[in-house]
């Protein structure tokens, strides 16, 4: 069960980097680039962790790991093809997933035995942390503000519980 | 419910008392078994020689609760025949006898009953092969019935897989070893080919003692009931190889590096069954033109990728170059 948290985190946060790639590859030059940038290491952080959790624990790794590579990408450029009120939305909606999925995770370690998962649900605890600053980051820079940003929102987060489904499992 | 089970529990220790008692007058416990499930019908032959052994342990004094105990062990029974070292004692968690504390030493459950059996069957392999009747003979080696090969449910792929299981623990014991000895720094780390070369012809040499029986082995492996358990012991030990190789990956090298060594590994097996050199000695040359291989693969996809990058920029360059000289570059 734990292993299918950490390969589902994994490939969480590598998707996370692969769609702030993305955004930079168009937005890179633009004012928000900078605030992008800041997301995306602080995204390359938790990616590093969670290579040598999933190294120390013997964890296989999603083997759908090529196509979260070019489905991130994808995402990140073409909602920063929308403005810069698309990459943000796109955030805000990714993170929220993130956000709520780690919550779950959280709960799901405490109630099975809080004592022999301090470290991990310390570090859970920390990224889910970080990702909510980056959904607020992207609410204060006009993500809102996007045409059809409901459905925008809806369809990203469609698309991440599915992405979670499918990494725990293949 | 919970009073019921007490009598029996009760029942049974008295069954193992009065078994205890029995045993030096040598009285048959034939009849004894009929009052047991049908599992246990065929378990103890009367054996002097075992007398003094208590029999309460192993397999004479299962009850019908027990038998339900030892349906959800046999679930896990090709997980802990896989890790023999595991704590098997411990597997069965659901029955109810754990509450009362009756698992003593002398207990066996099923598990370890299978794993004893099959374990002495193999010396039977070279005479009978791979089958049946070696199970049989080894079951009656150790004083037990040749009608417990019933256990068996997947016949002699039972114990083909057993066998794999055990020559798989070995060889993570042995790689384990090493590893300790090279954490000490007691030993130099070996390159990953010779330590792939070292693990693999290690784990193929297991199957000396067996080389004359193997292909029919190989040929029960592939029977639809057994592939499941064979891959999944395949995949253990190309990740424990891989694991005590050094490898630490978390991206598609995780699976490319485990197809490359399960290909070096289920050819070279191949090869050995139909050797006849000294000691074997065309499939370790196999072995090692296979592993170069492999490392030809990857140093010329190295290779590849970095003449890639250096096109790449080169194109970029002339790229720029042009545009400086149609005067595209500049700005007004």
């Amino acid at each position: 069960m734990v292993h299918r948290m950490l390969r589902v985190d994994h490939a969480g946060e590598y998707g996370a980097n692969r769609i702030y790639a993305g955004q930079m590859a168009v937005l890179g030059r633009s004012k928000t680039g900078p605030f992008i940038q800041e997301m995306w290491d602080q995204e390359k952080k938790h990616l590093e962790k969670f290579n040598e959790i999933l190294a120390e624990n013997r964890v296989r790794p999603t083997a759908l790991l090529p196509f979260w590579n070019i489905a991130g990408f994808v995402l990140g450029a073409s909602s920063a093809l929308l403005g810069k009120e698309g990459a943000m939305a796109c955030t805000v909606a990714v993170e929220e997933s993130i956000t709520e999925h780690y919550n779950s995770q959280i709960r799901t370690l405490m109630e099975k035995d809080p004592e022999r998962y301090t470290e991990l649900l310390q570090v859970i605890k920390e990224f889910r942390d970080d990702e909510m600053e980056h959904h607020d980051t992207g609410l204060a820079h006009d993500a809102e503000n996007v045409p059809g940003y409901w459905l925008l929102k809806n369809a990203i987060q469609l698309g991440c519980k599915a992405a979670i489904y499918v990494s725990q499992r293949i | 419910m919970a009073a019921l089970l007490r009598g029996l529990r009760a029942g049974r220790a008295l069954r193992g008392l009065s078994s205890v008692v029995a045993a030096p007058t040598a009285t048959n416990p034939q009849c004894g078994s009929l009052r047991r499930g049908f599992r246990c019908a065929g378990l103890r032959l009367q054996d002097e020689s075992k007398s003094d052994k208590p029999p309460s342990s192993t397999s004479s004094s299962t009850t019908y609760h027990e038998h339900y105990q030892a349906r959800s062990a046999e679930q896990d029974t090709v997980a802990s025949a896989s890790d023999p070292a595991a704590d098997q004692s411990t597997d069965p968690n659901t029955s109810y006898q754990d509450q009362s504390g009756e698992q003593d030493e002398e207990y066996e459950t099923e598990e370890q009953l299978q794993a004893r059996i099959l374990t002495a069957a193999l010396e039977f392999v070279p005479l009978h092969g791979w089958s049946m009747e070696a199970i049989a003979a080894g079951a009656e080696s150790l004083g037990l019935s040749s009608a417990s090969t019933g256990m068996f449910e997947k016949g002699s792929g039972d114990l083909v897989l057993h066998f794999i299981a055990q020559c798989n623990a070995q060889l993570t014991e042995i790689l384990a070893e090493q590893h300790n000895q090279v954490q000490l720094g007691q030993a130099e780390p070996k390159k990953t080919a010779d330590f792939i070369r070292d693990a693999v012809e290690t784990r193929l040499r297991m199957y000396i003692p067996y080389i004359e029986t193997w292909p029919q082995a190989m040929s029960l492996l592939l029977l639809p009931h057994n592939i499941p358990d064979s891959l999944k012991h395949l995949s253990t030990l190309m990740d424990d190889i891989w694991y005590y190789a050094g490898d630490r990956s978390t991206d598609m090298n995780w699976y490319t590096k485990r197809a490359a060594l399960t290909g070096i590994y289920n050819t070279t097996e191949l090869v050995m069954i139909q050797d006849s050199s000294p000691d074997y000695q065309d499939t370790w040359a196999f072995l090692d033109n296979r592993i170069q291989d492999v490392v030809n693969m990857a140093t010329t996809a190295k290779q590849v990728q970095s003449t890639g990058e250096a096109v790449v920029q080169g194109l970029m360059g002339a790229a720029v170059t042009l545009k400086n000289l149609t005067g595209l570059n500049q700005r007004r």
